[in-house]
């Protein structure tokens, strides 16, 4: 009951903090989009050994998002992260077309979560200022995105660098968070 | 935490934890810091939290200052459960410690050292060297001490990554709050390194001094400490290093005091000019005097430290003694300090202000301190031949109040006053007879007889006083048994006579007959034969011969002893009197073998093990591997003895006859033995073992070093059934040893029909026992050539005719890759020096082709056949033997003869 209240408030005042979990293979370039999206420059990163966590607005909301490690030995240690999330960003590093198959099997997995069920799904293909980045279509198609059919989601083309489509995105996921979310 | 936040101790609710939970993951900040609070006063009242650990990592990241000092508290205290988990604060602490607020930085660095979880510790090398070489003298002096703590965690890190360099940096740091915690990390590194890593150069030690001035009073205590590791070249840096550390004599802090007084001491062995050292002592008397004003605890320790610096120069305190006056209320541990230290400054001049003293103490109401005080009136009287008739006299009032104790205490100190002056004081014998009867205590009768059987000749009636004590003697405590016999024999000497006549009848035949004690039966015994044989000559001589002399025991320490506490003054070691590493069980410990090492050990430890240091004991020679150890660890150990271990106790319980008691010490000496028991599973008993052969006998060469505080005796040893049926072949001999010492006996060993069944092995499976410590089990893996016999010799022909008659199924062969063989005839010498006895050799190409015979017990006989090349490694050996489950024992053992 109490869930569903907060979540009637907030459409009503839409200014509530909303959790979001930033989640990719290592190397996507998680850290570099979470200071983008918070400073608006770019930071010279190491691997993220454990999490970062930041607040952004945009658009009168108040993201409270969470860029967790993406190496190998952490990622069983997501799901600690999954409770009361109301989005996820999955980035993929576009240019990389080998792990492309890692990536989508861990994507798939997410989704599969109980306590993720009602999260939104927002794809970065990163990356796109790589030579022989693939677009979003193909990305689209490797992940199999079409194959999601109980939630909403998109997928976007960006450059964490350059700073192109990340707020493209964050416009997409205010709106179908306020639009009452899953 | 402020004090209103007592109310978070105070939640009574159901559900706690799930409550928790959600208030954590809480949107509102206050919530969670609410939330991380209540967390932390569970953890504090002892309640286990630890399922909280992520959630609460979640709330690491924020601005807040005192919900960041919260979380890490409870990084620190839980981690360690969590070590899994704890990866997922590596990135903020990463992040901290970049922090632009130099708090947080060193809060940062501070816990990573904190956390002792391997598996982050790699990470958390970048974070501490930046912060080694931060702007901010607060974050660099927290990263000195944190590289300690990761040293302790893995050394080999610290290493890798350049810290120590990095620290010996620090030491020329501007700050000296840095320069001061960098002292104290290095210091704390090498302690537990047996390499020399903190060497104190002339150049570092300018930097010390003069840093020494300016940082805060413990980091004065670290510098001086490590200071006191220095070995000045020459006098004149010797007078230099005093002459800065001198004005630290007044600090107001104890400790620094004291580290100072150790520097000074230390450095004035060098000093040459005695106008300089008699300056010195000068100015440490007054600093010393003030610490007996401080509270009676640090008055205690003060006093345990004065104690060995007035053994080594009592001539900083002569004038002082005054201050060592017991006060009425002084506490009763500082009154006896107090009093071993007047003893030590009683002198010619002061000694009827001291006598003064006693004899008020003396009849005080604490029954301990009075006695205490009446020996030390006995302890002047023989340290000052001058004042010991003043002694005396004291005594004698004493006597003369007739307070029980008082009395008894007199006597015996008395007994010690006549050794020291033989025929001087003789005439109070009379005064001392009176209070005869009201003697109880055994060591004052002792006295009492000991003194009526000395001075027989003088007691007119010596033979009526020691016949009454003489109803009682089969009630009477050892020792003044012991004293009755041989007062009783001096009497009879010197008074042969019809009475003294029928009281050694009554005596002997008491001591003989009706004892059950060795030590008094065989004195008994002695005394009877000599009596018996030539009691004019023989008895006289030996019973009535003079006595040495005693002397003053007031400085009981030995010199090297005394010098090294003196180096450890202002530690625990000073006020206990005891080397650091009698009671330190880890300083400089080898470094550990761990399970997979200790198959190794087992293997190799045997033929290393005599050039090897036992278990760290000489540092010079531990440098090596851990696999060279040839120590056994524990934990290794453990298993293999698990089995046997009801069957064994039964054993020990029973009345077995390979089980006796102690009887004797024998001496034995040798290479060291290699360790069985190490002295941390022993409890402080370290033992060392090994089966050896000596002419043609086995024995269990064992050492036992008593490493506890206390004696320990009746050592007992059990061996359990065996593949050999090795057993015992008498008592294990050892003496009772006092704390410190150590015994080694050789234990001949009897091959008994109790063996064990199935695949034969050479492991010994032990037993040792004594009076005070629980029962020791571990195992000893031999190796075979022990039991190769000296009629292992066969004639060529035999040796031929049984090594066709062995089917060549009984062949077997092994290389030796490492083996050179430098000289077949020393080969030859070596292996028949172990009864491999040597039939015949040939060529073959380059190769040398020895042939050898050896036998062990049951006439199982080996047929070797040992190929190699000479000065070329490599070696083969090939065996035949009709019990082949003995070959793989047979290998190993020729791998150790000839290697």
């Amino acid at each position: 009951m109490g869930i569903v209240f907060t979540r009637l408030f907030s459409s009503v005042f839409g200014n509530r903090e909303a959790r979001i979990l930033v989640l990719g293979l290592d190397n996507a370039g998680k850290t570099t989009i979470l200071y983008r999206l918070q400073m608006g420059e770019v930071v010279s990163t190491i691997p993220t050994i454990g999490f970062n966590v930041e607040t952004v607005q945009y658009n009168n909301i108040k993201f409270q998002v969470w860029d967790l490690g993406g190496q190998t030995s952490i990622r069983p240690y997501w799901r600690c992260y999954f409770p009361n999330t109301q989005a996820i960003i999955y980035v993929v590093d576009s240019s990389d077309t080998d792990r492309l198959v890692t990536a989508k099997e861990e994507f798939h997995s997410i989704l599969e979560e109980d306590e993720l069920k009602g999260a939104v799904v927002l794809v970065y293909a990163n990356k796109q200022d790589l030579p022989g980045a693939l677009d979003d279509a193909a990305i689209t198609e490797s992940l199999e995105l079409h194959k999601i059919k109980s939630r909403q989601w998109a997928i976007f083309k960006t450059s964490a660098i350059k700073g192109e489509g990340l707020f493209e995105g964050l416009n997409w996921l205010s709106n179908a968070l306020k639009s009452g979310g899953s | 935490m402020s004090g209103h936040d007592s109310k978070y101790f105070s939640t009574t609710k159901k559900g706690e934890i799930p409550e928790l939970k959600e208030e954590l993951n809480s949107q509102y900040k206050d919530k969670r810091k609410d939330a991380v609070k209540k967390v932390i006063a569970a953890m504090t009242v002892g309640k286990d939290v630890s399922s909280l650990f992520t959630d609460v990592v979640n709330c690491m990241q924020t601005e807040n200052l005192e919900l960041k000092k919260l979380v890490y508290l409870y990084l620190i205290n839980y981690a360690k459960s969590q070590p899994d988990l704890a990866i997922l604060a590596v990135n903020t602490f990463v992040k901290d410690s970049q922090d632009p607020n130099p708090l947080i930085r060193a809060l940062a660095v501070r816990t990573m050292g904190c956390i002792r979880v391997d598996k982050i510790t790699e990470y958390l090398c970048d974070p501490l060297q930046r912060c080694l070489k931060d702007d901010d003298p607060y974050v660099r002096k927290t990263a000195a001490i944190c590289v300690a703590k990761l040293y302790d965690i893995n050394a080999e890190l610290v290493e890798d990554r350049g810290f120590l360099e990095a620290l010996k940096d620090l030491i020329s740091d501007n700050n000296p709050m840095v320069v001061a915690n960098a002292v104290a990390a290095l210091a704390e590194i090498q302690d537990s390194s047996a390499r020399p890593i903190f060497e104190i150069t002339s150049h570092t030690l300018t930097k010390l001094l003069t840093a020494l001035n300016e940082c805060t009073e413990w980091g004065q205590v670290f510098i001086l400490d490590s200071l006191s590791r220095y070995k000045a070249t020459d006098a004149r840096d010797a007078e230099n290093i005093v002459e800065r550390v001198t004005p630290r004599l007044q600090h107001a802090n104890c400790a620094v005091v004291l580290s100072a007084v150790k520097i000074i001491l230390l450095q004035m062995e060098l000093i040459t000019s005695t106008d300089v050292v008699r300056n010195l002592c000068k100015k440490m008397a007054p600093p010393l005097v003030t610490l007996l004003s401080a509270e009676p605890e640090i008055q205690y320790v003060a006093l345990r430290n004065i104690n060995l610096i007035v053994q080594k120069r009592p001539t900083i305190l002569a004038h002082e003694i005054k201050v060592f006056f017991c006060k009425y209320n002084d506490p009763i541990y500082v009154k006896m300090e107090k009093l071993e230290i007047m003893i030590k400054l009683a002198s010619d001049r002061n000694i009827d202000q001291v006598l003064l003293e006693f004899k008020e103490y003396a009849t005080e109401v604490d029954v301990d301190f009075v006695r205490k005080a009446v020996r030390a009136i006995g302890r002047c009287a023989i340290k000052l031949e001058r004042a010991a008739e003043r002694c005396i006299s004291v005594l004698l009032e004493l006597i003369k109040i007739k307070v029980n104790y008082v009395v008894q205490e007199a006597i015996i100190v008395i007994k010690d006053i006549f050794r020291r002056y033989p025929n001087t004081y003789e005439s109070i014998i009379a005064t001392l007879c009176e209070s005869l009867d009201t003697l109880d205590e055994p060591e004052a009768k002792a006295s009492m007889i000991w003194i009526i059987g000395e001075y027989a000749e003088r007691i007119d009636n010596a033979d009526e006083l020691l016949e009454s004590f003489l109803d009682t003697f089969p009630e009477e405590p050892a020792l003044v048994q012991l004293q009755l016999l041989t007062a009783t024999v001096k009497l009879f000497l010197k008074k042969p006579t019809e009475g003294p006549q029928q009281m050694i009848q009554a005596v002997l035949n008491n001591a003989t007959v009706e004892t059950d004690n060795p030590d008094l039966r065989d004195r008994a015994y002695i005394y009877w034969r000599l009596l018996s044989t030539d009691p004019e000559v023989a008895a006289k001589d030996v019973v009535l011969a003079e006595k040495p002399v005693i002397s003053d025991d007031s400085n009981q320490l030995d010199s090297s002893l005394l010098d090294e506490l003196l180096a450890n003054i202002s530690t625990l070691s000073s006020v206990y009197h005891k080397p650091p590493e009698a009671f330190v069980s880890c300083v400089k410990a080898a470094p550990r073998a761990d399970d997979e090492e200790f198959a190794d050990a087992g293997e190799t430890g045997y033929s290393e093990s005599p050039s090897q240091g036992v278990d760290g004991a000489s540092p010079s020679s531990s440098t090596g591997t851990s696999s060279n150890v040839p120590v056994k660890q524990p934990a290794a150990a453990a298993p293999a003895v698990a089995a046997p271990i009801p069957d064994l106790l039964g054993d020990l319980m029973g009345l077995d006859n390979a089980l006796v008691p102690v009887d004797e010490p024998t001496a034995s000496s040798g290479p060291p033995l290699p360790v069985v028991l190490p002295s941390t599973t022993g409890q402080g008993l370290q033992i060392s073992a090994q089966l050896v052969r000596r002419d043609g006998q086995i024995y269990y060469d064992i050492s036992f070093e008593n490493g506890t505080q206390g004696v320990l005796d009746g050592f007992m040893i059990q061996f359990n059934k065996n593949t050999f049926g090795l057993a015992a072949g008498g008592p294990l001999q050892v003496p009772p040893l006092q704390p410190g010492s150590s015994a080694r006996t050789l234990l001949a060993m009897v091959f008994s029909q109790n063996v064990s069944p199935g695949a034969p092995n050479s492991l010994l499976q032990v037993a040792v026992k004594n009076n005070q410590q629980p029962v020791w089990y571990f195992s000893d893996k031999g190796s075979l050539h022990v039991f190769f016999g000296e009629d292992g010799k066969m004639e060529r022909t035999s040796f031929l005719e049984a090594w066709k008659s062995l089917p060549d199924d009984n062949e077997y062969s092994k290389e030796y890759p490492n083996s050179v063989i430098s000289s077949i005839d020393a080969t030859v010498e070596h292996l028949a020096a172990s009864n491999v006895f040597f039939i015949a050799k040939r060529k073959n190409a380059n190769m040398d082709v020895l042939y050898l015979s050896a036998k062990i017990p049951r006439g199982i006989p080996f047929l070797i056949e040992l190929t190699a090349a000479v000065g070329v490694p490599g070696a083969k050996c090939a065996v035949k033997t009709p019990n082949r489950e003995f070959v793989p024992l047979f290998f190993e053992a020729m791998e150790s003869l000839i290697n």
